[in-house]
């Protein structure tokens, strides 16, 4: 008898379109985020990615479709309702709080998952400082970070809100090659200890995806036009067609 | 001692001296004009809270500030129903009714059908004002019209007549104290760092899963709250509110205080209020003509050298 591997899907799109005006910028994607995966989401600047991703995290209605988290429907929620669902989002550009000092970042980060205790110095917020490397500038104003330390506070600060899954826009955008390995190491880390039940990560970098993701999806013109290991895809002819041009 | 120990003792000390130094002048007169100032300075603090600690630009606070104190004066001053009432529990009633319409107000401006951000709100809150100004104009008999109401009770406490000199500023001061204190109690708090949170970046706020309208309503109406305490017993105390309390012209006056003070300091605008107002006192007497522009001219140098405000210079250092 053989066991079954049994894939939990965390996120499931099916059939989600985004229009502005007249123009279709996502149109009829579906997939499903499955627990202990990080799913990679390539693709040309232009192709609908970063919609796809305010999609999922609420900047952005969905036109059509359904968006499902954990089971549950949450296409017409507002992005707060979402974050409270478990979705946590790190974007490119990062948005930390420039004027507080990188301790009250965190704090702010923390804060809602600790009703009962106060966590202006718990050993959490230590901890994560000592993880994002910033243990030596806590109590620095945040806008005097690097755009390198900025990246690692908002993942920091996003962690401390112990999301389930975590959508990363471009997290190695800015940063060095030892850099983009550390961030590598940590995406690892987070799955492999379920700190994070499921990731996606919308990157240009290839070779990062290859290091930290077993599961790819392409997209192409707003619709997804391959799903599989990064060497499936990189063998699928509809990519090879998508980005070699001969498609119409 | 981290810094930020070091800056709200050098606060504490602050306030306590520009609390004291007036008591040593035995002039009645002068004590009484501090005391006003002192209540100007929590209306200066109030709109600290939402500008200053919130980020939301209000062009309209004097409409708190005014309608705390004409609530006062027509629950003092006007028949009917359960009408008159006596000094506190006018002025109770008078607070509590500002909050709710504030309540009312954010509760439309930010959780309505089309949540307003910046300008828009700026513009809505100049409407209120501007709208509550000629109301009081054309109010008739419930305002007075342009004439005002004129308000006879005078402030006294546990039989104590509080209403001039001295003892009219112990009462300013111990009402500047406490609302000192609720609003540093509101800012160090959990409330006040998410509010802090979305004065810096209202769309990653909402992404760690707060409830953005809710804690703006909250420091909206907290802020609406101490204005209308300190519009009336400032109104009480003056003995008679006109249509300029609830209008523009007192709306932006206050912008100044704390603009000069610093915004986000809570004791910046304390110091501006006072500074400003004696100033404007002791040369309105001496330049007739020409008082305004040294004024004037004083505040563009000052905003120029310090654009976060003399407190917020000396608190973060001359990078902002």
């Amino acid at each position: 008898m053989t066991a079954t591997a049994v894939r939990t899907a965390v996120v499931e799109a099916r059939g989600l379109s985004k229009s502005f005006g007249g123009f279709r910028a996502v149109h009829d994607v579906s997939f499903e985020l499955h627990e202990h995966e990080i799913t990679g989401l390539v693709g040309s600047n232009g192709a609908g990615k970063t919609t796809l991703l305010n999609l999922i995290y609420g900047r952005n209605s969905i036109t059509d479709g359904r968006l499902l988290l954990d089971g549950t429907d949450v296409t017409r929620q507002p992005a707060f309702r979402r974050v409270r669902r478990g979705l946590g989002m790190v974007f490119q550009h990062t948005t930390i709080f420039p004027t507080m000092g990188v301790r009250e970042n965190l704090r702010l980060g923390a804060l809602r998952k600790h009703p009962g205790a106060d966590p202006s110095s718990p050993d959490e917020i230590e901890a994560m400082l000592e993880r994002v490397g910033l243990a030596e500038q806590g109590d620095v104003e945040a806008a005097t970070l690097s755009h390198g330390e900025q990246q690692w506070l908002e993942i920091g600060m996003v962690l401390l809100a112990k999301p389930t899954v975590v959508l990363l826009d471009e997290p190695t955008s800015g940063m060095t090659k030892a850099e983009a390995a550390r961030m590598a190491d940590l995406c690892r880390t987070l799955i492999e200890q379920q700190a994070v039940r499921s990731m996606m990560v919308v990157e240009h970098n290839i070779d990062f995806i290859r290091h930290i993701s077993n599961h790819v999806l392409v997209m192409h013109r707003g619709t997804i036009i391959a799903a599989g290991t990064i060497d499936e895809v990189q063998h699928d002819q509809a990519v090879r067609d998508a980005f070699l041009g001969r498609q119409a | 001692m981290a810094r930020s120990t070091r800056v709200r003792i050098a606060e504490l000390v602050l306030l306590a001296a520009l609390i004291v130094a007036p008591l040593v002048v035995h002039d009645a007169f002068t004590i009484d004009r501090f005391g006003r100032y002192l209540l100007y300075a929590v209306f200066a603090i109030s709109v600290d809270l939402i500008w200053g600690v919130g980020g939301v630009l209000t062009f309209g606070h004097a409409a708190f500030f005014g309608a705390g104190g004409y609530l006062a004066a027509i629950f003092m001053e006007r028949g009917g129903w359960f009408l008159p009432l006596p000094l506190w529990p006018a002025i109770a009633l008078a607070v509590a009714c500002v909050a709710m319409f504030a309540v009312l107000l954010s509760g439309l401006a930010f959780r309505g059908p089309f949540p307003m951000r910046g300008v828009e709100l700026a513009v809505i809150t100049l409407a209120v004002a501007y709208l509550l100004e000629q109301y009081a104009r054309a109010g008739g008999r419930l305002t007075g019209g342009q004439n005002g109401i004129l308000i006879g009770p005078r402030l006294t406490v546990f039989g104590i007549n509080v209403h001039r000199g001295r003892n009219f500023y112990l009462l300013a001061a111990a009402t500047l104290i406490v609302c000192y204190v609720v609003a540093r109690w509101f800012v160090s708090s959990r409330a006040g760092l998410v509010v802090r949170g979305i004065r810096d970046n209202e769309p990653r706020v909402d992404l760690l899963g707060y409830h953005v309208p809710n804690m703006k309503i909250a420091v909206f109406v907290l802020s609406a709250t101490l204005a209308a305490l300190a519009g009336a017993l400032f109104y009480v105390h003056e003995g008679i509110i006109t249509p300029g309390a609830v209008g523009v012209a007192a709306s932006t006056q206050v912008l100044l205080w704390v603009a000069l003070g610093g915004r986000a300091t809570l004791i910046g605008p304390i110091v501006g209020t006072i500074v400003l107002q004696h100033l404007t006192a002791t040369l309105s007497g001496r330049l007739l003509d020409t008082w305004i522009l040294v004024i004037g001219a004083l505040l563009i140098v000052v905003v120029m050298l310090f654009p976060a405000g003399v407190l917020g210079w000396l608190d973060r250092g001359p990078s902002r």
